[in-house]
């Protein structure tokens, strides 16, 4: 654990009218620190971060944020302490990159204001930050699935907060940009101290933040509780991943210029 | 950000095209006043308001051209600015100023005016009542089912406007078919012949009052058009923007319809030929929806009463004037990037 707790998810409970998603799910995320969140489609990761992000309510249980309570906090608390990153954002309209990253601003700017040359510059920090600088000014309908998926991340640093939760982040994206889009991420919790939650299918991103000595958790949702929380060595295991995931892996662990980084190989699925 | 030589020229051309057009529509028309006249008749008039001559040039430009003029870019203005107010709050590009049912709302309060009270003056506050009403059923509906709000409230537009159009067709079938019908059929097509200094001084201020809204929540609107969930993690208070955008849209298309009638197209258009022109950033395309919107109802206004004896009706004009130019627009630029 680096620094205190910036989200601390105390028993929650939820459900859609009569049909339980999840029950007492407790677990904290600090400051520097990756928390990623693996289960199988369907299992609730999705409604878990939409709970922390206000979007939703928890039927029991508390969801503490930089020590405020979401039920009773003021609506400007969670877009100043938490940015969001979608699986897939589909704009209807085709503003350019910059007009994107700007919106991250909108929490920090008075109601019936514009942006000004601040926000300008902070976003322009923001998207030299991922790369993507010399983008500005396209079209965000014309970029890849890849460069959309880091100017949403740079909007998401434009707004300035100390957690960023994303929702399979890599989902859609080649080959090439899943391994950029994860660069991006361990450098910025690396440099800026960001708390990341990141709900993903991939086991080996949790092995490729360890590898880069990130301080990361994995929790395995499985049946509407957690499997086992805590770091991925631990917890992601032949057994553990067969009990969640319904297939026989093999882990390896091969040397990365020095440091030794492990992978999940699936080896027999149950059809198979 | 585009340069700022740019957002000059654009600022200066969005202020200057609908001062020209409206001094343009002051000399036109069948009674033609040289531009110097106009400009001195104007003049003496903004100086001495009181010391009116009464020669017929006088008239024509005061009473009758000017007021016309500013109505038309009321109402242009205000169509164009609630449909892309519309389109970003809705996430659709083809939501037009007319989709919670106001212009549907406003039809009907204006035929159960003249049914009622047989004479066209009667329209304006049925109109706008109707017009604010019919929103705020769609409203009423859309909060149904939450889970959606923005698209149960397009739904809950579409279902109104149906309801307010059959309403409307009732109207029109027990009415008089030798007087109240015509009106009826003629208002529901949309002029500004009529329109008088007291119909500037009733449109306005809702129109107004509704454009200056929208300005003010202008660059909240490009957060809203990312979906509810993603505007509600980017910024707050997005239930109440939301609320702002759709009084102040409805507020201006009512106002705008309740005077001049239903004038269909540029609410739907406008917007994108402002997209196409400037981009999409509601910073900029929602002042610059304004003077598009203004410019082109001014410019048709003036089609509609020099093209033949009879003025056609305005929104017969729009459609038939507005497509070809749409096209060109379309091959020209591109679309840029939809």
């Amino acid at each position: 654990m680096v620094g205190m707790d910036v989200i601390d998810v105390r028993d929650i409970t939820f459900r859609y009218n009569d049909k339980p998603v999840f029950r007492k799910i407790h677990f904290s995320i600090g400051k520097g620190e990756v928390f990623c969140l693996l289960g199988p489609n369907g299992c609730g990761k999705t409604t878990l971060l939409d709970c922390i992000l206000g979007i939703l309510k928890p039927e029991q249980g508390r969801i503490m944020v930089q020590g405020e309570d979401l039920s009773s906090c003021s609506s400007r608390h969670i877009p100043r302490s938490m940015a969001y990153v979608p699986q897939n954002h589909e704009s209807t309209f085709p503003y350019t990159v910059t007009d994107m990253v700007l919106m991250g601003r909108a929490a920090h700017i008075p109601f019936f204001s514009t942006p000004g040359a601040e926000d300008h510059q902070i976003a322009q920090m923001a998207l030299e930050q991922v790369g993507m600088a010399n983008m500005a000014e396209r079209p965000f309908t014309m970029l890849s699935g890849g460069e959309r998926q880091l100017v949403i991340i740079a909007r998401a640093l434009a707004q300035r907060t100390p957690v960023i939760v994303m929702d399979e982040p890599t989902a859609h994206l080649d080959f090439r940009h899943e391994f950029i889009v994860l660069e991006t991420i361990m450098n910025l919790v690396r440099s800026q101290n960001l708390a990341v939650i990141m709900a993903t299918h991939f086991p080996n991103h949790a092995f490729y933040f360890e590898s880069r000595d990130i301080p990361t958790r994995v929790a395995l949702l499985h049946k509407g509780h957690f499997l086992s929380v805590g770091g991925p060595r631990e917890v992601l295991t032949p057994d553990s991943i067969r009990t969640v995931y319904d297939i026989d892996t093999n882990i390896i662990t091969f040397d990365n210029n020095g440091t030794s980084q492990r992978h999940v190989i699936p080896v027999k699925g149950e059809t198979t | 950000m585009p340069s700022s030589l740019k957002i000059k020229i654009v600022a200066m051309a969005s202020i200057l095209a609908p001062l020209v057009c409206v001094v343009l529509s002051l000399c036109l028309g069948r009674y033609p006043v040289p531009v110097n006249r106009v400009v001195s008749i104007v003049v003496d008039w903004m100086l001495y308001p009181l010391d009116f001559s009464g020669d017929i040039p006088h008239t024509i430009v005061l009473n009758i051209r000017l007021p016309r003029a500013i109505v038309g870019a009321l109402v242009g203005g205000a169509l164009a600015v609630s449909g892309t107010a519309f389109q970003g709050l809705f996430k659709n590009p083809l939501v037009s100023s007319g989709i919670l049912g106001v212009s549907s709302g406003a039809g009907f309060g204006a035929a159960l005016a003249i049914l009622l009270f047989h004479t066209v003056s009667a329209t304006y506050p049925l109109a706008l009542c109707f017009g604010i009403l019919a929103v705020f059923m769609s409203y009423a509906i859309g909060t149904i089912y939450r889970k959606t709000p923005t698209i149960m409230l397009v739904l809950g537009g579409v279902i109104v406007s149906s309801v307010f159009s059959a309403l409307v067709s009732l109207v029109k079938y027990v009415a008089d078919p030798y007087e109240e019908l015509p009106a009826i059929v003629f208002w529901l097509m949309g002029s500004l012949a009529s329109a008088r200094m007291t119909d500037v001084a009733i449109a306005g201020p809702p129109i107004i009052l509704g454009v200056a809204g929208i300005w003010c929540v202008r660059f909240r609107i490009n957060v809203l058009s990312m979906g509810d969930k993603e505007a509600r993690t980017m910024a707050g208070h997005m239930g109440l923007t939301r609320g702002m955008v759709i009084v102040c849209a409805t507020l201006a298309t009512a106002g705008a319809v309740s005077v001049s009638g239903v004038i269909g197209w540029i609410g739907l258009i406008i917007p994108h030929i402002g997209r196409m022109l400037v981009g999409n950033d509601n910073r900029v395309l929602i002042p610059v929806s304004f003077s598009i919107g203004a410019t082109f109802l001014i410019l048709i206004d003036i089609i509609s009463r020099m093209l033949t004896g009879a003025e056609i009706p305005i929104g017969i004009l729009t459609s038939i004037c507005g497509a070809p130019f749409f096209v060109y627009l379309l091959k020209k630029t591109k679309g840029r990037g939809w």
